[in-house]
């Protein structure tokens, strides 16, 4: 029977306004040959792909269109979406993933075979279940798109995103790029429900209230063709599946358990003789053809069906699909799709075989979190496995959990283990479980338990004199002191961790220590920080991805503590691309709280807010990065004058309170609320809020930390002694040579620290420069502090500039900044045209625009009007 | 979802053109306000057209200045509000 829906009939209801989005993305696209990506969110069923498919269809004649789309399997298989992609693209990139390459090399072909030829449109649907190197290579044709004249359509459901996905830690980074735009799908309104409603005599209301204007559900309740329209998609789509013949249903029940498009020969396992009525189905509209394969016109109709199957059945097709694709027709087995299916098939010994090993592929090209869930789901069959065996599997789920930012669950998992390997007594493992267990610990602030454990290792270990573990276990204990800038005791367990792991040449843990050794320089009062300098090389020659990971993220860290800009700047971005790269979740957090910070710090508070908005969405833990984007969202607020600063606050003061031995919390965290009292005029509470941290910071010997709580406290009218490590622009200014503070600050690409150090003056012309500099910032409390004093002297003081172009003065776009900031350093402009993948032509575009608009006529001038202006140190 | 007042200073006068251009004007700044969660609830505006008083449901301030940003508006200042209501206080006295 012929269907007559909406979709059928070819009217998309409601949808100018993104065909219209889209198609002015591909002229954007075609005319100027610079790529752009085009994120469309929208719950399941609310049209994305409908809306796609027209746009594709009305478009062929003027772009190449590649599509491919993300299976629903629980655990996703790596480089799902691409594998349909190279169908179309050809041998190479198929080669390329078949051989199970890094995201980096497939986002490299891809670049190739999509640039090629002229213009591209590259769907990718339903990205909310993409495996993580999907994501990578996502993100690495995000970043680098702008030279290639690509489209890339992307649609994910936004209702499906929990705090902890991984597809935020993508769009959180991409939020602040330039090509990349995002378009949101609506369902129906109840006119457009009406009027499909009338047309077949049902109640618009009443099929309204019903659906909430969601078009799938629409649709099926409409094809269902009976006045009573049923309440849940369920019952809409097995009433319209009711209808079909015997056959056919039984066709369409043994394809609802592949979760994605079966092919023919899967088919016919499943199926038998029932392919006969494959006709019929297809033209039901329930299924749909898609390059030689078949799939459910939606998934959320293959859910319905799949639910309604009897167990026995379900188990059944499941154990003929498991069999039939052990061994494919053509291409070699499926890792991910077996495990998956040896799981709804019960079949515990065929789980066993499958998810470890589709465990390992999946972390071997980066995907850790859907390595996590397979060794996860390994587990859940793991009882007749015997102790050792399942201790095997805890360690290595716990592993991928940790460095995919999962660590409850990385610490339930431990947990397990060690309970096992003490039952096996197994002294060796019992350590080596208790330092990695330290480990998670010491990340979500629980110092106290973390040591408690490492000195339980250490005494286990002790007597079976030095091996790896006991190397590992004085490693985590220099990693704790570290964490509180305790340099006595971070460098004599990591000397003697270092000498233990040159002695059997342990490389790993010697990795380990020099990072921890290197790290002190950040808070405590160590003026080099070579070794993790060293750290980062050795763990990238002997390709130690998380120990390359910390390595990155403590660098960035250090830089800006140390408050070089420039190095944490490039550290944050090598670090990215690395982590993302390489699946370490993790560290991608902590490497983005510190861009926010950096960007805090350099005056950029607009794009520092939103960074931090993006990783608290992502996560909102215990750990270091989430105290820092709290304090970084707080102080915006704070500065500007905004509301809501003291909430997160709060919140970072209890993160710092649970650890008062971490200066790394307890420091920043107060410096932030001094701040904030300040603003507010209450003087009186920056005492008590920052004791107990400069009493700390002095004890550490802090440099940074001791200058900035002083300097609030100062400014409080504290009067106290300073030690002489006192970092050298804070100490100028509390000894009263503003001026001079200015300038260090300026020079370091602080703008807003240089603009409190002018409103110390007495004279009207730096007071103006103050108040200027304020007004460009959106500093309102400081600007208006310092206007009063202005007119306190009997000047006249001029009113702001509009707050659109404060930030940013001449006007210039994020581009235009950027080359600034780079001809700023004085790179020509072939190179910075390497840096930032643009042609040598943009550039010079570029750079004459920037002239322009500044008013200046030579680069020279160009780079001292960024200084003046203070954005000099931007570099991204 | 937080209720906020935003002060803004038209210092040459606030100027939206009469009938259909002006709500063509007000349909793209909540088009765009969309964008970003954020809902004009109404705006009070001085007798000389240099200030107004803007009532906006939004969740966070930075949601307010990005969107202000794209609608080319200015901000003085954003300040958190709740709804204070003389006649529950009145209506409360004369049941005590
Ligand atoms: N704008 C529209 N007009 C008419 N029908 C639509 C429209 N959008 C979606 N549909 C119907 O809803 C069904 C579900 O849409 P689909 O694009 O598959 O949803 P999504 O991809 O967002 O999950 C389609 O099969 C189509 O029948
Ligand atoms: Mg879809």
């Amino acid at each position: 029977m012929a269907r007559e829906t909406a979709e059928t009939s070819g009217v998309l209801l409601e949808r100018s306004r993104e065909l219209a989005a889209l198609r002015e993305s591909l002229d954007v696209v075609r005319e100027t040959s610079q790529g752009r990506l085009l994120l469309i969110g929208g719950e399941a069923g609310v049209g994305k792909t409908a809306l796609l498919r027209r746009f594709c269809e009305g478009h062929g004649d003027l772009a190449r269109i590649v599509w491919g789309a993300c299976d629903a399997l629980f655990t996703p298989r790596p480089l799902g979406p691409f594998v349909d992609v190279a169908q179309t693209l050809g041998d190479e990139l198929e080669a390329l993933i078949d051989s199970a390459a890094r995201p980096y090399d497939v986002a490299k072909a891809l670049m190739r075979e999509l640039g090629a030829a002229a213009p591209t449109i590259l769907v990718l649907e339903d990205v909310q279940r993409a495996d993580e190197a999907t994501l990578d290579v996502l993100r690495l044709l995000a970043l680098r798109i702008e030279p290639i004249p690509l489209l890339i359509l992307v649609t994910y459901r936004d209702d499906e995103l929990d705090r902890i996905h991984p597809l935020r830690v993508v769009l959180g980074e991409l939020a602040t790029s330039q090509a990349v735009h995002r378009l949101k799908v609506e369902p129906f309104s109840p006119a457009a429900v009406a009027m499909l409603a009338n047309a077949r005599g049902f109640d618009g209301a009443e099929l309204y209230r019903k659906t909430a204007g969601n078009p799938f559900f629409v649709t099926e309740a409409l094809a269902v063709g009976e006045t009573e329209i049923p309440d849940t998609i369920r019952d809409a789509v097995l009433a319209r599946a009711a209808r079909l013949s015997l056959g056919a249903r039984k066709l369409i029940e043994a394809l609802a358990v592949v979760p994605q498009a079966s092919e023919m020969w899967l088919l016919e396992a499943l199926a038998d003789d029932g392919v006969e009525r494959l006709e019929e189905c297809l033209t039901s509209g329930m299924l749909r053809p898609e390059d030689g394969r078949v799939a459910f016109r939606h998934e959320l109709a293959r859910l319905s069906v799949e639910e309604s199957l009897p167990p026995n059945r379900k188990v059944e097709l499941h154990r003929r699909a498991l069999a039939a694709l052990v061994t494919p027709v053509t291409g070699s087995p499926d890792l991910a799709r077996l495990a998956h299916h040896a799981e709804a098939a019960g079949d515990a010994r065929a789980v066993l075989r499958f998810a470890p090993a589709a465990a390992e592929r999946s972390a071997s090209v980066g995907a850790h979190r859907e390595a996590a869930a397979q060794y996860a789901r390994a587990l859940r069959f793991a009882d007749d496995l015997g102790l050792e065996g399942r201790a095997d599997l805890l360690v290595r789920c716990a592993h991928e959990r940790f460095i995919t930012d999962q660590f409850d669950a990385a610490i339930d998992a431990l947990k397990e283990a060690l309970r096992l390997y003490r039952e096996l007594n197994d002294e060796r493992r019992v350590g080596e479980a208790l330092s990695t267990l330290a480990q998670v610990l010491g990340k979500t602030g629980r110092l106290g338990q973390a040591e408690k454990a490492t000195r339980e290792a250490i005494a286990v270990l002790e007597g079976r004199g030095p091996g790896r573990e006991l190397a590992r276990a004085y490693s985590t204990l220099s990693q704790l002191g570290m964490y509180a800038a305790d340099a006595d005791r971070t460098l004599t367990s990591g000397r003697r961790a270092i000498e233990f792991a040159e002695r059997i040449g342990d490389s790993q843990t010697l990795i380990h220590a020099l990072n921890n050794i290197g790290s002190l320089a950040a808070w405590s009062w160590p003026e080099t920080s070579s070794e993790l300098e060293r750290s980062l090389e050795l763990a990238l020659q002997g390709g130690f991805e998380d120990d390359a990971g910390r390595a990155f993220s403590n660098l960035a860290e250090l830089a800006v503590c140390r408050r070089n800009y420039r190095s944490a700047d490039g550290y944050v971005r090598a670090g990215l691309d690395y982590c993302s790269e390489h699946g370490l979740d993790l560290y991608s957090g902590y490497l983005l709280a510190t861009r926010a910070w950096s960007e805090l710090d350099q005056g950029r508070w607009t794009d520092a807010a939103s960074t931090a908005a993006h990783v608290l969405d992502m996560t909102r833990d215990s750990t270091l990065r989430t105290l820092t984007v709290l304090r970084v969202l707080a102080t915006v607020r704070a500065r500007r004058g905004d509301p809501g600063a003291w909430e997160p606050l709060d919140d970072a003061l209890a993160l710092a309170s649970s650890a008062p031995d971490e200066l790394q919390r307890v420091a920043p965290v107060a410096a932030a609320r001094a701040e904030a009292a300040w603003l507010e005029g209450r003087i009186d509470d920056v005492g008590t809020e920052t004791d107990a941290a400069f009493e700390l910071a002095l004890r550490r010997r802090a440099p940074w930390v001791i200058g900035e709580l002083a300097c609030w406290r100062w400014r409080a009218g504290i009067r106290e002694e300073l030690p002489p490590q006192t970092a050298e622009p804070f100490s100028l200014l509390i000894h009263g040579d503003w001026r001079r503070a200015a300038e260090l600050w300026a020079q370091i690409g602080c703008p807003y620290e240089a603009a409190l150090a002018l409103s110390e003056a007495d004279d009207e012309e730096p007071l103006r420069r103050a108040l200027g500099e304020c007004q460009r910032l959106g500093a309102e409390p400081v600007a208006a502090k310092v206007a009063r004093r202005l007119r306190e002297r009997g000047a006249q003081v001029p009113r702001g500039p509009r707050a659109t172009t404060r930030e940013n003065p001449a006007n210039l776009t994020t581009r235009e900044l950027e080359v600034l900031a780079l001809v700023a350093q004085g790179l020509r402009n072939a190179e910075i045209a390497e840096r930032l993948f643009l042609s040598a032509k943009t550039v010079d575009h570029h750079v004459s625009a920037i002239l322009r608009k500044l008013g200046v006529h030579t680069r020279g001038e160009a780079s001292a009007e960024a200084t003046r202006l203070g954005f000099a140190g931007q570099d991204r | 979802m937080p209720r906020y007042v935003v002060e803004r200073a038209f210092p040459d006068g606030l100027r939206i053109p009469a009938g259909d251009e002006g709500a063509e004007v007000c349909r793209a700044v909540v088009d765009r306000n969309a964008d970003e969660g954020v809902t004009w609830v109404h705006s009070y505006v001085s007798d000389d057209r240099k200030r107004t008083f803007c009532v906006y449901d939004a969740p966070t301030p930075e949601a307010i200045r990005k969107t202000a940003a794209s609608n080319e508006l200015p901000v003085d200042r954003i300040t958190e509000v709740r709804v204070l209501d003389p006649y529950f206080y009145m209506d409360k006295r004369r049941t005590e």
